[in-house]
């Protein structure tokens, strides 16, 4: 009996983790986005972008790890992001 | 009375000489001085008959002087961030940052930074030990480029901190409603976040340089009897303006040198102008300055300022 209930309480755990990562979906795609603005703006100046004067994305480089490789990873999919957006709203 | 004093005007009008002189005439009205050359340029240790480097060096009592070694300041700061950089990109080591930052001091607005990190140096590390610092600066569009940077790079800055603040809104938010999401790791709150805190103290540190700028300088432009440099001080005048940096004075230098009409313009007729007549002799010892006359331009600077106290 215990093991049943043991099971159905990791069942219910997972059905509410399923849940709570499909409600944080939208919200992390548009963080992303955010972060991947944000790496863009300081670092637009070497690609030619309006940007900070130089001296300022030096200083924060090396502070933007996680961004740098948001920024890439975003780039790997920057063809079609309509596409990664109705991947996340789940349309076929 | 201000605590700083900045010649500024288009190249060869005498800038340094004028600096030079008012710095000398304030030491021996007492005031403890330092001199400041900014121009990559140099000639203030040429004109007080001293040899100056990038340390205050004694000209006489009360007087001291110095040359920014602008490329020094370059180097050192692209040194601080090719170390910090390295220790965070470790593994990026093929990336070959070296010669990156190479190209860095090429980069626009790597001069103007320096100017500012010199300056920021003067006011934070010496000017304690002096009454007055009088900065000789580099012909105008340098220092105009200096003088705007602290107000455009803070647009910037309080650009990004507003976006690095919805970045941080998000990460809190998908914090809360999913602990487990891989976000959670990354920081999330203003106060620990190391990013918008750098942000903050780019800030604070522009903050200070303009306010030192525009509330704590006497600022004079120093021009010649001939149209062109009438001109220039027009120009400096509207971009001034623009970034609320008020003139307190024009210096009208080398008056007599030319007959040539020339006529003072009337946007500049409301700023306090003190003449210096033309030295046909020429300036050959440190005590041919004193025949400059700078009296009523000292007197002037010792009755500006917020309080108007010396």
């Amino acid at each position: 009996m215990n093991k049943i209930l043991r099971k159905v309480k990791r069942a219910w755990q997972i059905m509410g983790q399923v849940n709570r990562e499909r409600a944080v979906g939208m919200l992390e795609f548009e963080l992303k986005e955010l972060e991947n603005i944000f790496t863009l703006l300081i670092l637009g100046g070497f690609v030619g972008m309006p940007s900070p004067p130089a001296p300022i994305a030096i200083e924060l480089l090396p502070l933007l790890e996680r961004e740098m490789a948001v920024m890439l990873n975003r780039s790997d999919f920057a063809q079609d992001p309509i596409g990664a957006l109705m991947g996340i709203l789940e349309v076929d | 009375m201000h605590s700083n004093a900045f010649f500024l005007g288009k190249g060869g009008v005498g800038k340094t000489t004028l600096s030079a002189a008012f710095g000398l005439s304030l030491a021996r009205s007492g005031k403890k001085v330092l001199v400041a050359s900014l121009d990559p340029a140099h000639n203030l240790g040429d004109v007080y008959r001293t040899r100056l480097n990038d340390k205050p060096t004694a000209v006489e009592p009360n007087l001291d002087a110095l040359e920014v070694d602008l490329a020094a300041w370059v180097q050192k700061y692209l040194d601080e961030s090719r170390r910090e950089l390295k220790t965070t990109y470790s593994y990026a080591g093929t990336l070959n940052l070296d010669s990156f930052f190479d190209i860095m001091k090429y980069s626009p607005g790597t001069e103007e930074y320096a100017v500012l990190w010199a300056i920021e140096h003067i006011h934070c590390d010496l000017a304690a030990d002096y009454d007055v610092v009088v900065f000789d600066t580099p012909p105008t569009a340098l220092s105009l480029r200096f003088l705007a940077m602290p107000a455009i790079s803070n647009l910037w800055v309080a650009e990004l901190a507003k976006l690095r603040e919805r970045i941080l809104d998000r990460r809190t938010s998908i914090t809360r409603i999913n602990p487990e999401s891989a976000v959670a790791a990354s920081c999330v709150d203003k106060d620990d976040d190391k990013v918008y805190g750098r942000l903050g103290s780019i800030r604070k540190r522009l903050s200070a340089l303009q306010n030192l700028f525009s509330k704590e300088s006497y600022v004079a432009v120093v021009i010649n009897p001939d149209h062109l440099s009438v001109s220039e001080a027009l120009r400096i005048q509207e971009e001034l303006l623009k970034i609320d940096i008020p003139l307190s004075g024009l210096c009208v230098n080398k008056r007599g040198v030319s007959k040539a009409d020339w006529s003072l313009d009337r946007k500049l007729s409301g700023i306090r102008a003190f003449d210096f007549d033309f030295l046909p002799g020429g300036l050959h010892e440190r005590e041919d300055l004193r025949t400059i006359g700078t009296e009523a331009l000292v007197a002037d600077f010792l009755a500006s300022g917020p309080k108007g106290r010396s």
